[in-house]
């Protein structure tokens, strides 16, 4: 990101040289580029999200020790102090305007929360309780970053979700076991998300949504679960183009709601092939990702460099996955490196036909502006 | 500003003292298990000699642990399907103090009157159908014994040569807690109340 106040620098500068802009423009522009860059990512923030995650896990690790020196009352009361100086702790610095920091204390204390959970399963040798334990501390997290609208939290909140749900549809037990609730509670956090003003939190739910198809599918091998998620995931990145303000408004997502939407179609595709890789519509399902993957790329490629970049992977997995079920029977080794060879040709010749016409367009967008 | 910081100030103290009570609550509820419940003495049976001690527990398994299809109600005959994973196990004290199963059912207590001298202990099962089965497996939520890091060589090897037992607090609903462990008749280990 540091990148792209650099590069805006140069060509604001340029464009001074050139006489298109007046130096007061000029100023105005890299004044602006710098403010709003700091207001999106700052490395004080990350370093100081780290140190918070470093030093509670740390608490953690302390709680799982048992360390027998502490008695068990100190410990729990030692947790209690660390739950209510973060919260409060974090509340004065939010106050004083040291926003990092007191987004890195309350993100200790909600760790302490969970710590303190599970120092009380230990205390009383509780076993087999983890999803519950999980699920309590996603619920505590979810208040305190609702009440104290936490971005940080919010995103720690999915990720809490997103294991508790993990951990129930791998715990086995009678009859379906990924929780069916799942999507509501995600609606919930989406909600608090809004609130919170948190991007990352709704990238993070919508790929635990994916995780959560996946895991539906794994359980009762329905196709309908892939091909929902493939047609909700193209719609999502056909209405993100075609509406982008109202995609924007709805979702808040910028333009990942199309890179989401392009992973979650090709998510859902895979699915589908594995499971039908050996029947008789496994062509047609390939030529259907296929022409979803392109099209992606040439209806938003240009704009996005991670939807590009999404697409080549997609591309690249795709080709590997049909040469694998298609062909991999009848050629040998032999045959497998001259058909890479040749993929690999053909692929490096139709990604540099693609960036030579977005190279080509954006030319005619700079030129027609120019003009 | 000055205001807006001390809104923000008690909000964030009501999250932690929400957080602190849901903690407590726990330790309390817990506690009120050890005070009120029912004791009853089990047999320790060490669940893998190789491995019993998984970092900082030992994983351990009871003399009602594994127990025999017979004596289980709610099982569909055809089928084998239960009903829910949730399983109530009715004890007795047997010969040697030590408490065994007499029956069982799937979802809810046995269907018997429970005498004087019988607990119902709440478990659950992983197995969703027991057609093949001749032992059910039932986890209570006490088979885990925590020990401070590194103590635990002493247990896992005692385990698979002397008897332990387990003195286990058993309240109405069903739900246990790990009161007390004893090698033999030497107590090694009484869980304070809080």
């Amino acid at each position: 990101m540091a990148g792209y106040l650099d590069t805006v620098s140069k060509d604001i500068a340029r464009w001074r040289a050139a006489g298109l802009i007046d130096e007061a423009t000029a100023a105005a522009l890299v004044a602006d580029a710098a403010r709003h860059h700091r207001r999106r990512f700052s490395f004080g923030t990350v370093l100081a999200i780290l140190a918070a995650v470093l030093l509670a896990a740390a608490l953690l690790l302390l709680v799982a020790a048992n360390w027998e020196a502490i008695p068990r009352l100190v410990r729990v009361a030692g947790i209690f102090a660390v739950i209510l100086a973060g919260y409060a702790g974090g509340a004065i610095l939010k106050g004083r305007d040291h926003s990092a920091f007191a987004e890195g204390l309350w993100i200790i204390a909600a760790v302490a929360f969970g710590g303190g959970i599970a120092l009380v399963g230990q205390m009383y040798h509780l076993s087999g309780d983890e999803k519950d334990a999980l699920f309590v501390w996603a619920l505590g997290t979810a208040l305190a970053a609702a009440a104290l609208r936490s971005g940080p939290l919010t995103a720690g909140t999915v990720l809490l979700a997103g294991t508790w749900m993990l951990a129930v549809a791998m715990g086995g037990g009678p009859g379906r076991s990924v929780p069916l609730e799942f999507p509501l509670y995600a609606a919930v956090l989406w909600a608090v998300s809004v609130w919170t003003a948190s991007i990352a939190a709704r990238h993070l739910i919508l790929l635990s949504l994916m995780l959560y198809a996946a895991l539906l599918y794994l359980d009762d091998e329905a196709l309908v679960v892939p091909a929902l998620l493939a047609a909700v995931s193209a719609g999502a990145f056909a209405f993100g183009h075609f509406q982008p303000r109202l995609a924007d408004w709805l979702t808040r997502l910028g333009g990942g709601l199309m890179v989401q939407g392009l992973l979650g179609f090709i998510a859902g595709m895979s699915i589908i092939q594995v499971e039908l890789h050996e029947g008789s519509y496994f062509v047609a399902i390939a030529a259907v990702t296929f022409a979803g993957i392109v099209g992606a790329l040439l209806m938003a490629g240009r704009d996005s460099r991670a939807l590009r970049w999404l697409a080549y992977a997609g591309f690249i997995f795709e080709l590997g996955f049909v040469y694998l079920t298609l062909l991999g029977t009848m050629l040998g080794t032999a045959g497998f490196f001259f058909a890479g060879g040749i993929s690999l040709a053909l692929l490096a010749w139709f990604i540099s036909r693609i960036e030579r016409r977005m190279a080509a367009s954006t030319g005619d967008a700079g030129s027609g502006a120019g003009a | 500003m000055r205001h807006q910081s001390r809104y923000l100030l008690a909000i964030a103290l009501a999250v932690a003292v929400i957080q602190i009570g849901v903690l407590a609550s726990m330790i309390v509820s817990r506690a009120a298990i050890l005070r009120d419940g029912r004791e009853v003495v089990l047999e320790v049976h060490p669940v893998d000699p190789r491995d019993l001690l998984r970092g900082d527990y030992v994983r351990i398994g009871y003399n009602i642990s594994s127990l025999p299809k017979e004596i289980f109600e709610g099982v569909s005959g055809e089928t084998g399907d239960v009903d829910g994973s949730a399983v109530f196990v009715r004890l007795e004290a047997g010969e040697g103090g030590i408490w065994n199963a007499v029956s069982a059912r799937f979802g809810e207590p046995p269907s018997a009157a429970r005498a004087q001298n019988q607990v119902d202990i709440r478990g659950a099962t992983p197995i969703g159908n027991v057609s093949q089965a001749q032992l059910i497996a039932v986890d209570y939520g006490i088979e885990r014994f925590y020990l401070p890091e590194g103590e635990g060589k002493s247990i896992e090897e005692g385990l698979g040569e002397r008897p332990f037992r387990m003195i286990v607090a058993v309240d109405d609903s069903g739900a246990a807690q790990i009161k007390a462990f004893y090698d033999g008749d030497t107590l090694i280990y009484r869980e304070p109340l809080y």
